[in-house]
Formats: C-alpha cells, structure tokens, sequence
C-alpha cells in the first residue's frame, strides 16, 4: 500500500470536464438568453430560419445546461473529491484511467449528437429525456462506464468509512440509473414495419396517464437526482474543504440523507396535480413534497451551521460567498416547490411562469453557483496556479446575485399574476381575460428576466475569463494549498 | 447500523437502492393497467394525424402548449370539458407539455377551423395582433414525414394491438397503397378546408407539406 | 430581533407587496380561497426562507464553533457530533405523523374526488347563475356578451367584431355583396329554419347582382323587382317573416342560437360551432352584444 505522503492524484479527467462544464455552461446559457429575449421580443425568433424558433431551441437549453454544464461540473467534482476523500488515486489502476477517458470520449459524442439531433427536430419530446433510443444506447453503457469507475474507486479505497459526498454520488448513480432505464422505454418503430421510416424514431412504451407517471417519475427525480444529490456530494466537499471547518453535525447529515433518499421518490407527483392520474397518487405528491422540506433543509443548515463563527470567512472569501450563498437559494426553492405542490396553489401555480421562476431559483442560485464554486476551488489544486483574479471573481458574485434576484422576482411577479388572471371572472361569471391579454401583460417581466439573464451571462463570460487565465498565467504554487484557495 | 453501512458500500447501495425503488412500485405499478383504456368510440390517429403528431413533436409546440384541461371551472369555460384519462389512451407519447405560454389545445379541434390554423400557423399576428408565438412558415414547405408514421402505426398495432384494420400492414407496399387510397384523399381535404392553392397543388402531386399534417392532428384534438 | 434578520423581513415585504400591487391592478379578487391560498404559501415562502437563512447568517457573525469531533478524517475534512437543532428536528417528527396520518387515515376516510369537486361546483354555479341573470336587462346582457366575446371570438372576428379584413364575418354589417352572392348562387341548408333548405340560383345574373347588393346595403331604399323572389320566405321587409327563415336585415337571437349551435359553413369559410359551452342566458348576452356591434349602438 502506497503511503500517503507519496500517493499523486491523477486530475487529468477532472480537467476535461472542468473545459466541458466551462463550454457547456457559456453556451446553454447563452441560449438561455435568447430564448428569454424571444418571448419579450418575438422578431427574434427569426435569426436562425426553422431552426431558431423559441420552442426548438428551449430543449438544446435544457438539455446543454443540464446534460452539459451540470454534469460536467458534477463529474469534475467527483473525480476531483472522490479520489481524495477515498484516498485512492486513478493512476493506481491503468483499466481505471483508460475508462475515465472512454467516458469522457462517449460523454462527448453524446452531446454533439444530442446538439444536432435537437436542432434537427428529432425528439422524444418528453421533457428532460428528450434523447432518442441509439442515444440513450449511449447513454447507458457511458452510464455503466462511470459505474465501474465509481464503485472501482470505492473498491480500492484506503478511507475505509465512506465520506458524506460519497453517500450523495452513489445514489446519484444509482438513482439516475434506475429513472433513466425506466422513462426512456421505447420501441423503434423500423424493426416492426417491415423496415418503414426513419432508423431513429420509436414510440413510447407507455401511453397517455402512465406514460406521464413514468415521465414525472424521472422527471422530478432528474431534479432530484442531477441537480440536488450530487449537488449536496459537492457542497458536503467544497464548503469544509475551502472553509477549513468540520461538518456542524454527524447526525443532522444522516437524517437529511436518508430521509431524502426515502421522500423524494414519492414527490413526484406534484408535477401531476389536477391532472387525470389517480386523485390518491397527486395528493401523496403533495403530502410527502411538504415531508420533502425538512431533509433538503437538513443539509443546508448543516452546511450554514458550518460557517458558524465565521464571518469574516464570509467577507474576504468569495468561494466562501458562493457557497454560502448557494445554501440559502437550496433553502428557498425547496421551500418554494413544495409550498407550490399545494392543490390549491399548484391550481395557480402549474403552466404558469412561477414554475421557470422556482427552477432558476434551484439552478442559477445553487446549482450554478455551486459549480462554479467547485470549478474554481479545483482550478488552483489541478492546473497548480494561483486563481488569476479575485476581484473578477467578486464582482462575478454580485453581478450574478443581482440577476437571480431579478431572474425569481420577475418570474413570481408574472407567474401569480397571469395564474389568477386565468382564473378571474367578472361581476357575471363570465372570464375577464382573454388568453392574449394574459400573455400581453407579461411583456415588462419577460423583459426584466431577459436583462438578468443577461447580466447572469456575463458573469459566466467573466468567470471562464479567469478559468482560462488561472490555467494558463496564474502564478506558479509550489504548494498544494491546504484549505483557503489562493487568488490575486 | 449505519456506521456500519458507511463502511460496506455494497450494502450501503443495496439500502439506497431499496429505499427509492419502493415508492415507484407502489405509487406507479398498480395503476398501469387500469389508466390505459380508452374512451368508448375513441379512434387511433390516422397515418396523416400522427405525422402530424410528429410536426408537432419535432416543432416543439409542447414548450408553449399544454393537453390537458384541469377540471376548474376557469378553464372548462375557456377550452371545454375538462381532460379524461381515457383520451389518451393512443398518446405514445402523452404530450401534456408543463408550461402555458400559449393556450391549451386538448379541444382546439372544437373551435378553430383548417383556414385559421393557416392564417395563424403563417403568421399569428394576422389574427392575434399581439401574439408571441413564432411564425411557423417552414411548415409549408418542408414535406412531412409520411412513411416513418406509417411505420409508427404498424408497431403500435403489432406491440400494443391498437386497433387499425387491415389497411395498416409492414411493408413498402402496403404503405404505398394505403397513401393513394386513403391519405392523399384525406389530406386534400383538410388541403382544401386550409384555403390556400399552393398546399392544394402540392398535395394533387402526392407531396403532403408538414402544416396539411399538423392542421389533420389540430383538427383531431376534440 | 438582529440586524440581519430584520433586513431579511424588509426584502420579503418588498416582494410580497410588489407581487400584490401587480396583481391587485389586474383586478384580482384575493378573497377567492385559491388565490387566498395560493397569496398565503407565496408570503410563507419568502418570509420563512429569507428569515430562517437570515438566522443561520447572523449566527456566522456572533457564534462559535464547538463540539465533540468525531475520529473520521477525509482529506482534512473532520465533523462533529453535535446534536440536531431541536426546531428542526420538531419540524420533522412533526411532518412525518402528519403525513402518515394522511396516507392511512386523513385521505382514505375523507374519498376525495377532484371530479366530484368539480361537478357540485360547476352545477350550484350554473344554477345561481340562470337563476340570478333570468331577466336581466339589455344593458347587463350587453356588457356580459361583450366579455364573452373577447374571450371565445376575438381570435376569429377580431376585438372590434370587423371579421379581420375578411377572414370571418364582420359583425358590424349583416352581410356583404360578395356573401349574399354566395349564398343565391349555393343555396343554404344549414340551419334548421321552418323553411327548410334554400335552393341554388334563385335568381341569376343582374338581378342576383341587385338583389345582393340591396341586401348588403341594408335594405334601403327600393328594392329591385328580383326582391319579390326572396320575398316569399324572408318577408317582404327582409326580417324572416317571422322566424320561418333568417332575418337579412339584422341580427337576431335566433340567428345567433342557430350560429352557435350549428357553427356555419359560408363564403368566407368556416365557423365552428360551439354547442354546450354556453347556457341560455349567455347566449342572449351575445346575441345582444352582436346587435349592437352592427346598429351602431
Ligand atoms: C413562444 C411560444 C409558442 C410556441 C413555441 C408555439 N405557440 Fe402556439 N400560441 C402561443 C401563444 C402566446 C398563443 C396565443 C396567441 C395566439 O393565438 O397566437 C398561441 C396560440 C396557438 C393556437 C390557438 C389556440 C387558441 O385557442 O386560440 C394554436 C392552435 C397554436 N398556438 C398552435 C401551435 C403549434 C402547432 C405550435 C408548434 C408548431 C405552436 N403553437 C408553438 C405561443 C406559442
Ligand atoms: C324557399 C324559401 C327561400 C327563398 C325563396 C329564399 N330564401 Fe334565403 N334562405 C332561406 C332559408 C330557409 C335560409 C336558411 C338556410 C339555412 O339553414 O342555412 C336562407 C338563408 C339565406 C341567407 C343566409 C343568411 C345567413 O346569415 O347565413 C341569405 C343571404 C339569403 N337566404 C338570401 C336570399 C335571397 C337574396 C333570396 C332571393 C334571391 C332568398 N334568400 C330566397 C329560404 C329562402
Ligand atoms: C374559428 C373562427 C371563428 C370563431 C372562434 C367564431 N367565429 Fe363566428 N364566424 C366565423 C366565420 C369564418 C364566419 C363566416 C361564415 C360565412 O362564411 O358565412 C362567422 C360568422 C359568424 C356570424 C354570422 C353568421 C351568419 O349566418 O350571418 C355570427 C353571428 C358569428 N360568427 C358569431 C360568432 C360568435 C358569437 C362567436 C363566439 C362565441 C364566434 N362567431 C366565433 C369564424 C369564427
Ligand atoms: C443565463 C441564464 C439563464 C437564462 C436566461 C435562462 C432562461 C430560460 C428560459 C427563458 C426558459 C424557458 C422558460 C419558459 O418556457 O417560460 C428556461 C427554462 C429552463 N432552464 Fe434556464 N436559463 C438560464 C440558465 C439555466 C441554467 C444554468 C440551468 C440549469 C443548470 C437552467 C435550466 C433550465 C430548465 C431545467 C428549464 C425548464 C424549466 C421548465 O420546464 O419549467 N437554466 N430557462
Ligand atoms: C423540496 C424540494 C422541491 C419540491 C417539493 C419541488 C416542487 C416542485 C413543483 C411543485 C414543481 C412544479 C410542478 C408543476 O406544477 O408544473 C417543480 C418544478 C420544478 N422544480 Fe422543483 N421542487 C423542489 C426542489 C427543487 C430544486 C432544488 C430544484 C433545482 C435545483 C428544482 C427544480 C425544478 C424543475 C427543473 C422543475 C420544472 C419541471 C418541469 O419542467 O415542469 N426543484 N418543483
Ligand atoms: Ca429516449
Ligand atoms: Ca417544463
Ligand atoms: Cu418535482
């Protein structure tokens, strides 16, 4: 056994993926952008021909900023903080190394199949597993590849308890794994024609009401299960790690982790409420989307709880102000959604803006800011250069914070408002609202969530500026540094 | 125990595993059977229908609209009797959609007509002055995608025995015969209905545009 | 209460009343239960999260770490073995009996049904609603089909009832040249009149032309001797001779029953019919609202 002293981690796929997450993010967001200008400013779904419309592009800015920009964050993270909190290196297994690198390789092809396919309009179109069967074929033998590595690692482990990150990222994998398999279910429809029609195209083995059951079953649990779990596996690792403070409590980790395993799968029918499933199944949604509360809460007070006494961390460091941050908008949008998976205020709630108002609360406020986080905490210890600049890096924070704030609030605003304006009857019980009226008045908060998302995109532009000037001109550290990332 | 778990991955993954299996199997399982049957006198989507259901799939429209009336009165006054399960029972995939930017067009086929889906899928200004919804103009040029929902229809006769007769059978053959016989006349119709010469003219050429495709699908949503 | 907590209250209330100003403009009657609801969870969101967040930061100014650390190490991370936050802890106990309270006794002894809802609802509603408006006045009627109509027809006939630079009917005429023409050339069977069905090519040539083009005026002045051809089922005034088969001169409600009901396949093209989405009393408010859109009124 390799003494510790001596044991090298091997950060060459970890910066791959940090180039991956760096690309990805730009890009997803970037359409992010135009599509919001798109729905204040309609002539702008005109640049591209029929492959520049609003609704073909929103898919290629979920799918990139999802499968792209989180995922890649997610396995920087993992391939960084997994070696060490198990202590074990990739360079220790050759077979190890060589599928880190298949992995990223098929990670690759399956994005720049899933780019075209999107824009040529080839789709399940069913929401977060819009890829169809020869992708998801891919999917799941890459997704069979990170397995091997993962539990490989855990294999030739030296830390023989395993760290709370790690907890996070089994279940990820085992739970994206077991959604993916089920949702994605479909028969290509050429092997049963007698050799008809496109090679690609399938059906869906479900239909109608269980075909929405399954979908909503992974739906909700992508949310789950890519952007809360390993979300947590990160936070658990980045915050104690560049903060130099131990996790506030053991026991409140345990609890918030199984209890989270435990509740989550039941939630997703809050994205079935008044819908033609069983009325039980929507109403256990709700129920247990309230229970849902308290675990996701459980780890950001741990996290919070952490920081303790810590203030002046909080002012001068501002991985420490992303992470932190981070940890409040988790708090918000799980106790947004479950408040929103009430019957009667999901009856405003649901097809409305509220709804991209919650999300961006959960992905620009936390799961972004976390990557980001995590990227930069890396990018000192695997380029070995000291962060290019912090004040790039600071104002980065308040710019982006600024255009979450104005992201939700304009998205709430418009969502209440257009929900009760669908709903609203005059002094004779007849709609005021026409549906065009309800959407004209939402010009001004379409606008404002534009220009933040604009603002957001900036930020992102100033952060891969200092990703790429840390790679490339930081100054040099001898040193790995053991906790505080070193910046200029 | 779970000290002890922290320190026995495999079991550690086998107690994840178990513990978010269990909600779907008894939240999901016991309701397959009963929530697939359909409607009485409901009819599978013709060969032109589901190529529309395609148009509408590659297009995207989900990102706006949603299928699927909530049993308000709010909304059963502005779109019609609210959704039963059992309408959907040929929906592979169900398109629900998440997201009102547009209305809700389960019923649309109930109160707008061929030539205003024209109008409108051309440029929705002309008949909603201040819509956002994006022109769709390809649409009546790109041809639609007849043979692969052809295809479509067969396998889901074969896999899931929806209920085509024998006009639907694999094979090259069988598809041309059932385009002259039945499609192309079917498409020349809602051709005709949309009020333009061009979709007319393309249609007696045996060409079918995707928007003729789109407006049949449209048209069926009842 | 600190600093921090009470900055954290101050930028909730901001969202909350600017959320309600915007929805107030909009005409929204809060005292609706959902919208009561649903404006309720919208204040507890952003009270408790910013104020609960707020809590844990002001913490990070004024305490301290402390604990028992436990013997694990992971690439220098340690942990403590401090206890659960009791409010937190409360909150879960508390949550969890509530809930399996719910799944084995609150909802299957309560049977609730989202259809049955909906049914008692719609039904009382409707009945209460024929009952209150039975003899409404020609203003209420007027106003109530103007607010139907913007909703269920100005995609068609446009906001101002003008058809759309003839893309459907222009309510503010009865008819146009080009419609009647289309009518005496095709003949009509749409609707159910006493009359039955009206032939094809009645009249031709000029005196189709005539005829047409004092239909589409209004029917003023003398009326072309092709007139008396017309005449025989439609009156000599053009009204329909009572119902027997439709009034050309103006809209009526039993024009605009039959529309409705029927939908109407015409020159211009079609109109959908929009049988059962109304009850009488709408109905009459539209056929009312349409009267007014082509007398001027
Ligand atoms: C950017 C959002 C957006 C996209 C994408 C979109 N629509 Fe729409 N759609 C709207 C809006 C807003 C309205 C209401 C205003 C209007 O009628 O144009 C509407 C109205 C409609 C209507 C009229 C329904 C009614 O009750 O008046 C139909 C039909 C329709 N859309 C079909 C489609 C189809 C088919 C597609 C895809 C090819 C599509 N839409 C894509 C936003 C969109
Ligand atoms: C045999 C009786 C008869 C005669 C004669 C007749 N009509 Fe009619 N007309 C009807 C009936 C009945 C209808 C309604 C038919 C239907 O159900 O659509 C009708 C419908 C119409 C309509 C359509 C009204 C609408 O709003 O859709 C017009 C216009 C019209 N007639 C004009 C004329 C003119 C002009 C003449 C003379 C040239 C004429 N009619 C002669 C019986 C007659
Ligand atoms: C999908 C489009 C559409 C909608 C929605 C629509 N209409 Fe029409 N309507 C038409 C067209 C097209 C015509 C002309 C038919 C013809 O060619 O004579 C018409 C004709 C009419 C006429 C004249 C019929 C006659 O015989 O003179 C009336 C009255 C009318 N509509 C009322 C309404 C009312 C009231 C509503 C709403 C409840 C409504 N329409 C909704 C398309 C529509
Ligand atoms: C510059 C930043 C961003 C902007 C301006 C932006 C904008 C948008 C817009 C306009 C929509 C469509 C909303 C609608 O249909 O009404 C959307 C949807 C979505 N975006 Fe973003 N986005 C941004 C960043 C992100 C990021 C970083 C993520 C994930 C990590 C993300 C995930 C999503 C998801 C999951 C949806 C679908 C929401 C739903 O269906 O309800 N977005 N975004
Ligand atoms: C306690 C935790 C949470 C609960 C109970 C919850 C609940 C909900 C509800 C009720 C909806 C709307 C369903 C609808 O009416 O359409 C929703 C949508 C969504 N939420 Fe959450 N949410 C939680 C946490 C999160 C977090 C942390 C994120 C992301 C980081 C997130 C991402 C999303 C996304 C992407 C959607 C959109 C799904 C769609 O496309 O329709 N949620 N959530
Ligand atoms: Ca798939
Ligand atoms: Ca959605
Ligand atoms: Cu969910």
């Amino acid at each position: 056994m390799q003494s510790n002293a001596t044991l090298e981690y091997d950060y060459s796929i970890v910066k791959l993926f940090i180039w991956t997450a760096v690309i990805f993010g730009f890009v997803g967001m970037l359409i992010g952008v135009l599509i919001a200008a798109q729905l204040a400013f309609p002539d702008l779904n005109y640049l591209l021909g029929e492959y520049g419309t609003f609704s073909r592009l929103r898919p290629l800015h979920t799918n990139v900023v999802v499968y792209g920009f989180t995922l890649s964050g997610i396995w920087a993270s993992f391939y960084y903080s997994g070696q060490r909190v198990l202590k074990v290196s990739i360079n220790e297994s050759g077979f190890l190394k060589a599928l880190t690198k298949l992995h990223f390789l098929l990670y690759l092809v399956i994005a720049a199949l899933m780019v075209l396919s999107l824009l040529m309009g080839i789709t399940a179109n069913k929401e977060y597993a819009q890829m169809e069967w020869p992708l998801d074929v891919i999917v799941v033998l890459t997704w069979v590849i990170f397995g091997i590595i993962m539990f490989g690692l855990i294999g030739l482990r030296r830390e023989k308890t395993l760290y709370i990150s790690m907890w996070y990222y089994i279940a990820f994998f085992l739970g994206v794994a077991m959604l993916y398999l089920f949702n994605n279910m479909e028969v290509p429809t050429k092997f049963f024609s007698g050799g008809l029609g496109a090679w690609y195209h399938s059906v869906s083995m479900y239909a109608g009401t269980n075909d929405a059951l399954v979908q909503w079953w992974w739906g909700h649990n992508a949310v789950a299960f890519v952007f809360t779990v390993p979300i947590i596996a990160m936070i658990y690792y980045f915050l104690p790690k560049e903060s130099g403070q131990a996790v506030y409590s053991y026991k409140l980790s345990l609890l918030s982790f199984w209890g989270l395993m435990f509740v989550y799968l039941w939630a997703g029918g809050h994205h079935l409420v008044w819908s033609t499933v069983p009325d039980w199944m929507q109403t256990m949604g709700s129920v247990f989307s309230v229970v849902l509360i308290l675990p996701s809460w459980g780890s950001a007070i741990n996290m919070l709880l952490t920081m303790k006494g810590e203030w002046n961390q909080l002012t001068e460091n501002p991985l420490i102000k992303f992470m932190v941050l981070a940890s409040t908008f988790y708090m918000l949008s799980t106790l947004e959604g479950p408040i929103q998976s009430v019957k009667s205020v999901n009856a405003i709630a649901h097809f409305t803006d509220w709804i991209p108002g919650h999300v961006h609360d959960g992905v620009l406020g936390w799961v972004a800011f976390m990557v980001f986080a995590a990227l930069m905490h890396m990018a000192p210890r695997v380029f070995k250069r000291e962060i290019y600049s912090k004040s790039l890096l600071e104002a980065q924070f308040w710019i982006q914070t600024i255009a979450v704030v104005l992201y939700f609030t304009s998205m709430w605003i418009a969502g209440i408002t257009q929900g009760m304006m669908w709903r609203a009857v005059d002094e004779y019980g007849n709609l005021v609202y026409s549906f065009i009226d309800t959407v004209s008045v939402l010009h001004p908060y379409y606008a404002i969530r534009a220009f933040g998302g604009l603002l957001y995109l900036i930020g992102v532009l100033m952060f891969a500026w200092n990703i790429f000037k840390t790679a490339t001109a930081g100054r040099r550290l001898e040193q790995e540094p053991r906790y505080r990332s070193p910046m200029a | 125990m779970f000290h002890w778990l922290e320190k026995n991955p495999f079991f550690f993954a086998v107690g994840v595993f178990v513990v978010i299996a269990y909600a779907g199997i008894i939240e999901i399982l016991p309701n397959f059977a009963e929530r697939a049957r359909p409607v009485k006198g409901l009819k599978p989507y013709t060969v032109l229908e589901l190529a529309g259901k395609e148009v509408y799939k590659k297009d995207n429209c989900i990102a706006c609209h949603s299928q699927l009336i909530r049993p308000f009165k709010s909304e059963t006054d502005r779109y019609g009797q609210y959704s039963l399960s059992g309408e959907y029972a040929y929906d592979r995939p169900f398109l629900w959609g998440s997201k009102r930017t547009g209305p809700d067009l389960h019923r649309v086929g109930n109160y707008r007509t061929p030539d205003w889906h024209a109008n409108h899928m051309w440029d929705p200004k002309s008949v909603v002055p201040e819509s956002i919804m994006p022109a769709y103009k390809h649409q009546f040029t790109n041809l639609a995608d007849l043979e692969t929902a052809y295809a479509e229809a067969v396998t889901v006769k074969k896999v899931f025995n929806t209920p085509y007769g024998k006009e639907i059978a694999p094979g090259k053959a069988a598809f041309e015969k059932y385009k002259k016989d039945i499609l192309l006349p079917e498409a020349l119709k809602i051709a005709k209905a949309m009020k333009r010469d061009d979709l007319v003219k393309m249609v007696e050429q045996g060409k079918v545009p995707e928007i003729v495709a789109l407006v049949a699908y449209l048209e069926r949503l009842k | 209460m600190n600093g921090m907590i009470v900055k954290a209250l101050v930028m909730a209330g901001v969202l909350i009343v600017a959320t309600f100003v915007v929805v107030k403009q909009m005409n929204i009657d809060l005292s609706d239960p959902v919208n009561m609801i649903t404006f309720l969870g919208a204040i507890a969101i952003a009270v408790l999260a910013f104020g609960v967040s707020a809590k844990y930061m002001q913490q990070m100014k004024t305490d301290t770490a402390t604990g028992e650390l436990a013997e694990d190490n992971w690439d220098g991370i340690g942990e403590y073995k401090n206890e659960l936050p009791a409010g937190w802890s409360w909150s879960y106990v508390g949550t969890l009996i509530w809930a399996i309270w719910y799944f084995l006794w609150g909802y299957p002894l309560n049977e609730y049904s989202q259809i049955g809802e909906y049914n008692e609802e719609v039904k009382a509603y409707n009945a209460k609603f024929e009952k209150k408006h039975k003899n409404a006045d020609q203003k209420t009627l007027k106003a109530m089909g103007e607010s139907i109509f913007l909703v269920q027809c100005a995609p068609c006939h446009g906001d101002t009832g003008d058809g759309l630079s003839g893309k459907a009917h222009d309510l503010t005429k009865r008819m146009s040249k080009a419609q009647v023409l289309g009518v005496i050339k095709n003949g009509s069977h749409y609707f159910k009149y006493p009359m039955g069905a009206m032939p094809p090519n009645l009249v031709q040539g000029k005196d189709a032309e005539e005829v047409a083009a004092y239909v589409a005026g209004g029917m003023k002045g003398d009326a072309p001797k092709a007139w008396t051809t017309c005449a025989g089922c439609h009156g000599q005034d053009g009204t329909g001779n009572g119902g027997q088969a439709p009034n050309l001169k103006a809209f009526d409600d039993t024009l605009i029953h039959n529309v409705l009901t029927m939908g109407k396949k015409g020159s211009i093209g079609q109109m959908p019919s929009f049988v059962n989405r109304f009850t009488p009393v709408q109905e009459k408010a539209l056929a009312e609202f349409i009267k007014t859109l082509s007398s001027g009124k």
